[in-house]
């Protein structure tokens, strides 16, 4: 019983140092619409200061729009990198979780359909495996 | 024994509509406790607020004395609580050994987790390259029980073991549960068929639209009172 009471032991240290985060705060969502709006912002800077640089002689605003421009392309790229990131993690999460899903359905529809059409129309009684069941050469 | 589940006066809804009215309940280490019930009585939302999978309305969901209510179900699963959903949830594409590689994750290695797994269950080591897809349905639920154990859980979590499988192999499959138990991991088990889970359960609660209708020892008059609620009372 001892391995046991360590175990429960470890359990209450674990969740004594555990750092609650809150489900429902939606970090996710928030750094995607982040992520979109500095990609958003980043186009708007860089493309500004384009058209500022064509429009003066001075040098002088020239560096400013250049220096403005690169800052702008700069947040352009990181907010498209946390726009995908979390966009995707979402978008992929949901893929495999369908994927497993139908799997499954697929997995249960065929081995189901070949036990009932290829055993005399026993039902598995899980003395064996399907594999097992199903006559050879089938 | 120290109580590593609890929950005290836990109510929970889906869309505005309550299912859980105040349930109470406890589960200790190295104890086996059925929660029984007709379907939709709220044993699978039950299991769900355990796991951290589904929210409490209110109430408290306490882990060895601690309140979890607001974890994620991500933090709990790493603490060791383990949630064995109905319909087994194995990946039938992948073989036994891959399905039990996802497990890793929890730190431990490939080579333990074979070494531990096959050594309970010699059948799935004798298959280990045959796809889970292909087992039977015990082989199958014997996978997911597998595969909960391999994340070292200290509470255990167990959703209808029993769904469309042969009595023998249901008796089979609780000899395990049972033993898992006597190595201190707190079981919480849902069954729609009583006979089964109180075979082995230390403690069984009767769940009746969301409420703890019964709970005690289950012996001869917890059996009967059981009975009385599953085909109505004879007095």
């Amino acid at each position: 019983m001892n391995s046991a009471e360590s175990r429960a032991d470890r359990f209450a240290r674990e969740l004594a140092d555990l750092k609650i985060s809150d489900p429902a705060a939606g970090h996710p969502r928030l750094w995607q619409r982040l992520g979109a709006a500095a990609m958003a912002a980043g186009i708007v800077l860089a493309a500004s200061a384009y058209l500022v640089s064509h429009r003066t002689t001075s040098s002088l605003t020239q560096g400013d729009a250049i220096t403005i421009g690169l800052g702008g392309l700069t947040l352009g790229v990181v907010g498209a990198a946390v726009f995908l990131r979390y966009s995707l993690t979402g978008f992929l999460r949901f893929w495999m979780a369908r994927q497993s899903f139908e799997l499954n359905m697929l997995a249960e529809r065929v081995f189901s359909g070949s036990l009932l059409a290829k055993s005399d129309g026993r039902l598995d009684s899980g003395g064996g495996s399907v594999a097992e069941k199903i006559p050879s050469g089938a | 024994m120290s109580v590593l589940l609890e929950l005290r006066g836990v109510r929970a809804a889906y869309d505005g509509v309550t299912v859980l009215h105040g349930v109470d309940l406890s589960v200790s280490a190295g104890q086996v406790v059925a929660l029984l019930g007709p379907n939709g009585a709220g044993k699978t939302t039950t299991l769900r607020i355990a796991a951290g999978v589904h929210q409490v309305q209110s109430g408290r969901l306490l882990l060895a004395g601690c309140d979890m209510a607001r974890a994620a179900p991500r933090d709990l699963a790493r603490a060791g609580v383990c949630l064995i959903p109905e319909g087994r949830g194995v990946f039938p594409n992948l073989s036994i050994r891959d399905n039990l590689l996802m497990m890793t994750y929890t730190g431990r290695s490939r080579e333990q987790i074979e070494e531990l797994i096959f050594t309970r269950f010699p059948v799935l080591g004798k298959h280990a390259s045959r796809a889970a897809g292909t087992l039977s349905g015990g082989e199958q639920q014997m996978l997911a029980l597998a595969r909960g154990l391999a994340t070292d859980p200290a509470v255990l979590l167990l959703d209808e073991l029993s769904m469309g499988l042969a009595p023998v192999v249901v008796s089979r499959l609780y000899e395990h549960v049972a033993e898992v138990a006597r190595q201190g991991i707190a079981v919480l088990l849902v069954e729609q068929f009583a006979a089964a889970a109180l075979s082995i359960a230390d403690h069984a609660a009767v769940l009746v639209r969301g409420r703890v209708a019964l709970q005690g020892r289950p012996d001869g008059a917890l059996r009967a009172e059981l009975s009385d609620l599953y085909l109505g009372s004879s007095k």
